[in-house]
């Protein structure tokens, strides 16, 4: 947690009403309703300008018995500490995951830590299906190494609930496993009702259409943060991203232009990384697969080098995945994974994204080096390099 | 005396505070009122 209620009004003069919801906005008498949650009182307030901020809630499955009090779900702190409590109180011993996106995959060193069996279930056949297929076949061999069960190509088809109402069991396609916790780490969508209701326009991806202004198509509603989209500089398109970073950027935006100010966020290349128990994993741009469904003609090189100069110490092995666009060489994505030196090093590559390098102007950067940092070819040039001598000899 | 403009913000995780601190940042004599749901803010940045 950054600040408090208290710490907004005492240094910024910003009033802050926790437990307070806003159920309605009414864009021509421009005010919201307001619900004290506390109180159970409800209140019309009045505004100049509005801005949206309404982020995302987790997706649940709803199958049979899945409101069971032993299910969770993990977006933000309160989550966070719910799943702790009863870890502490009720000390489980098996925990099924459903899903493995970043969440799962984050969660799997934390149950494994407090020594619960864990059990990652997805429907796909590698964890991170989102992921180049190298990067993601490195993440399952670590989850092995770390006890950790995964369970490829499973649907999940209902929960068996015991006489508390917990979960006692689940059943997937493929048969019944026990459990007595349950996390579903299944991606967010984004919260729009009111914003909708309002006549707040959505786009295709189900979460607020902006620009990169931050306005919505409502005069004097602007909007930020996980319930909105954002413009992929790579694709061209507007996506739903919902990460903090890039909530944070949206917010600055957006409070600025309501303040009178003229900013703008031009757009995200789709950075990210996580950690998964001793490896690092980054990613920036596009995939093949999505690569490929923007038209773009693919090629892609991966290649294995040394994070520093092998004698270092702490050198560790590093997967590098360039994906890049084979008739003018554009650099359309990178993805690396290794147990050092990758989660920073992916923002390289971000930089050649936003400035539309080609391979073969990444193989000439000049990076720094000495030997407890990097080796005289980084993984990066090396891997440029490599892909740059495919598309001369096609 | 003129009625100070208002500004509204729903929601206190990320990209609610971040937009109520630059737009006071811009324009201090800004009323900013931001509603949040759960019991803490700031808890996503």
């Amino acid at each position: 947690m950054v600040r408090t209620p208290q710490q907004f009004k005492e240094k910024q003069d910003i009033e802050v009403k926790t437990e307070h919801r806003v159920t309605k906005i009414d864009p021509k008498a421009k005010k919201v309703e307001v619900v004290n949650l506390s109180k159970s009182q409800t209140e019309w307030v009045p505004y100049d300008k509005l801005i949206i901020a309404t982020g995302a809630r987790s997706r649940r499955l709803t199958i049979p018995g899945s409101n069971a009090k032993n299910i969770f779900t993990l977006k933000d702190l309160e989550d966070g500490l719910r799943i702790r409590n009863y870890v502490d109180e009720k000390e489980p011993k098996c925990v099924a995951i459903l899903g493995a996106g970043y969440i799962s995959l984050e969660m799997c060193e934390a149950f494994r830590l407090r020594g619960l069996e864990t059990f990652v279930f997805y429907r796909r056949e590698l964890p991170a299906g989102n992921l180049e297929r190298e990067i993601s076949e490195r993440i399952l061999k670590e989850l092995q190494e770390n006890d950790v069960h995964f369970l490829p190509s499973h649907e999940l088809v209902a929960f068996q609930l015991n006489s508390n109402g917990e979960v006692s069991s689940l059943e997937t396609t493929k048969g019944n496993y026990p459990v007595d916790t349950v996390l579903m780490a299944l991606g967010f969508i984004p919260n729009v009702e009111i914003a909708k209701e309002a006549g707040v326009e959505l786009g295709k991806t189900g979460a607020i259409r902006t620009d990169i202004a931050q306005r919505t198509n409502v005069t004097d509603i602007y909007t930020a943060g996980d319930c909105c989209e954002v413009f992929n500089l790579v694709s061209q398109d507007w996506v739903y991203t919902p990460l903090g970073d890039i909530a944070n950027k949206q917010g600055r935006v957006a409070g600025e232009n309501t303040a009178g100010g003229r900013a703008f966020l031009s757009g995200v290349v789709g950075s990210a990384a996580f950690k998964v128990f001793e490896l690092e994993v980054a990613f920036t741009g596009l995939g093949i697969l999505a690569a490929q469904r923007y038209g773009f003609d693919v090629d892609s090189q991966v290649i294995e080098a040394e994070s520093k100069v092998g004698y270092m110490p702490g050198a560790k092995r590093i997967l590098v995945k360039l994906i890049f666009d084979r008739r003018d060489g554009r650099l359309l994505g990178g993805q690396m994974i290794g147990k050092e030196g990758v989660a920073r090093r992916i923002n390289a590559l971000a930089v050649a994204l936003h400035q539309k390098m080609t391979i073969d102007e990444i193989a000439r950067l000049d990076f720094a080096y000495a030997p407890p940092f990097s080796a005289p070819f980084d993984p990066i040039l090396i891997a440029a390099e490599q892909a740059a001598k495919k598309i001369k000899m096609d | 005396m003129a009625q100070k403009e208002k500004l509204i913000v729903i929601g206190g995780s990320a990209g609610g505070p971040s937009a109520a601190a630059r737009a006071k940042r811009i324009n201090p004599e800004l009323e900013i009122t931001m509603f949040e749901q759960g019991r803490f803010v700031s808890y996503g940045s």
